[in-house]
């Protein structure tokens, strides 16, 4: 009788990953289950990720009052901190130095799964983990904030910037696709026409460019996005269509 | 401009990318405050949380309120997130969901939503206005394709629709039981029809 309970249990993996319980109660009973049962709590997880896909086709433009509304909404909002006491499994990779706080659980998530996505040859593997690493440091740096902009071209631009390591992160969303015989190129712009090229952009996945690390950041230096042709340009041959001052 | 004719080269996009993981990352920077990086957490998922809303509470006045309030929650609450229990997508995700499902089971059109049918929520249905959701939307529609039909109507019904499993039990006249082991067979199909790792 038990154990047919507990298999009972086990198969509400998927009703309980879609919240489709019908009460509270039978939602604690399940979650009780979960902290027992590990297997359980790994299937949820996938099944979550999966639903997650479900959520993601069935993306909508939000109208466009919402943005205005949030960040206005966010100004004037509290945090709340951390739940206390919090255990966190230990990072499942050794190499990743430890860093401080939330930040370093999340920063070598992000390395894994980079590493992850990023395996090829051993040679390569080395290469995306140095990468890696360069990128989870940037991210973890003290003095780390992100500045975003939208671009005349649509879609934004995302810079995460650290002063002290000299380096930033970019990412992009929604950039209108190129033909293959085009580029995004990247550049910091300097005073005196100082313009130096700083990567060019990978293909997105789902819209979306993976991190890209640039380093050599200059005081008073502005970030700014070209369309080159493919392989790059030594400097930029079209107007940038996103330009972000890169201060402090 | 032809989107699709662009991404011709590009290697089968089955999994999320870096910048999948980097919403992680953003939200370890929103934890601090940093309301630049809630601006791009913004940018990647807002139209995936107000989609998914509308899905489930079809008002677009509601859904707009309800979307406002998720992502102020996800401002509020970021130093909760927690990357050993899944993905930064997930996290936002179920809030959304379990947002949008208290606004639906609790609304007074709650008698009006069991008129709806299981193929008015069925995504073909609905066109899709990004070039990243209707590539989503593509592998999606192409993995439900591959379900039974009652794995697809339940699995439908209960995520997009927000009906609970008992909901679903009555509105295609199937046994509790049936609804439960449906769901989770269909959804483990759906997982490795998608390559979802977790």
């Amino acid at each position: 009788m038990v154990r047919l309970l507990r298999h009972d249990l086990h198969t509400l993996t998927g009703v309980y990953a879609l919240d489709a319980l019908d009460t509270q109660a039978e939602r604690d009973r399940f979650e009780r289950h979960l902290n027992r049962c590990q297997s359980c709590a790994s299937e949820v997880r996938g099944l979550r990720e999966t639903a997650t896909r479900l959520a993601m086709a069935a993306a909508r433009t939000p109208p466009p009052g919402l943005r205005h509304a949030v960040m206005a909404a966010v100004t004037r909002t509290r945090q709340l901190p951390a739940i206390a006491h919090h255990a966190r499994p230990e990072p499942r990779l050794g190499w990743v130095p430890r860093l401080a706080g939330a930040v370093a659980a999340v920063a070598t998530a992000v390395a894994v799964a980079l590493g992850v996505v990023l395996a090829g040859t051993q040679h390569q593997l080395d290469r995306s983990r140095a990468q890696n690493q360069a990128i989870a440091a940037v991210l973890a740096a003290p003095d780390a904030h992100v500045l975003t902009s939208k671009t005349s071209k649509g879609g934004s631009a995302s810079v995460v910037v650290s002063a002290a390591e000299r380096k930033m992160v970019v990412t992009t969303a929604g950039l209108p696709p190129l033909p293959s015989s085009k580029v995004y190129e990247l550049w910091l712009i300097g005073a005196h026409k100082n313009i130096r090229p700083a990567g060019l952009l990978p293909l997105p996945v789902n819209g979306h460019t993976s991190p890209l690390l640039a380093s050599g950041l200059l005081h008073g230096d502005t970030f700014g996005v070209t369309v080159e042709p493919a392989g790059g340009s030594p400097q930029p041959t079209t107007r940038p269509f996103v330009l972000i001052p890169l201060t402090g | 401009m032809n989107p699709r004719g662009s991404r011709a080269s590009q290697p089968e996009p089955a999994r999320p990318g870096g910048s999948e993981q980097y919403l992680g990352q953003l939200l370890a920077l929103i934890a601090r405050g940093d309301e630049g990086a809630f601006e791009s957490l913004y940018d990647h998922l807002s139209g995936p949380v107000y989609g998914l809303i509308q899905k489930v509470v079809r008002d677009p006045a509601q859904s707009e309120e309800v979307s406002q309030e998720v992502l102020l929650e996800v401002w509020r609450t970021a130093a909760r997130f927690d990357a050993a229990k899944g993905s930064a997508a997930t996290w936002v995700m179920t809030i959304a969901h379990r947002r949008a499902i208290d606004r639906v089971r609790s609304s007074s059109a709650a008698s009006a939503r069991e008129q709806r049918t299981a193929e008015r929520l069925i995504v073909e249905d609905e066109v899709a206005d990004t070039v990243q959701a209707s590539l989503d939307r593509e592998r999606v529609r192409r993995c439900l394709d591959g379900l039974t039909e009652v794995q697809r109507e339940s699995i439908t019904l209960a995520y997009y629709g927000g009906y609970s499993y008992r909901q679903v039990a009555g509105v295609l006249g199937a046994a509790l039981g049936t609804i439960k082991t449906r769901i989770r067979d269909g959804l483990i199909r759906m997982r490795d029809c998608l390559g979802v790792e977790w």
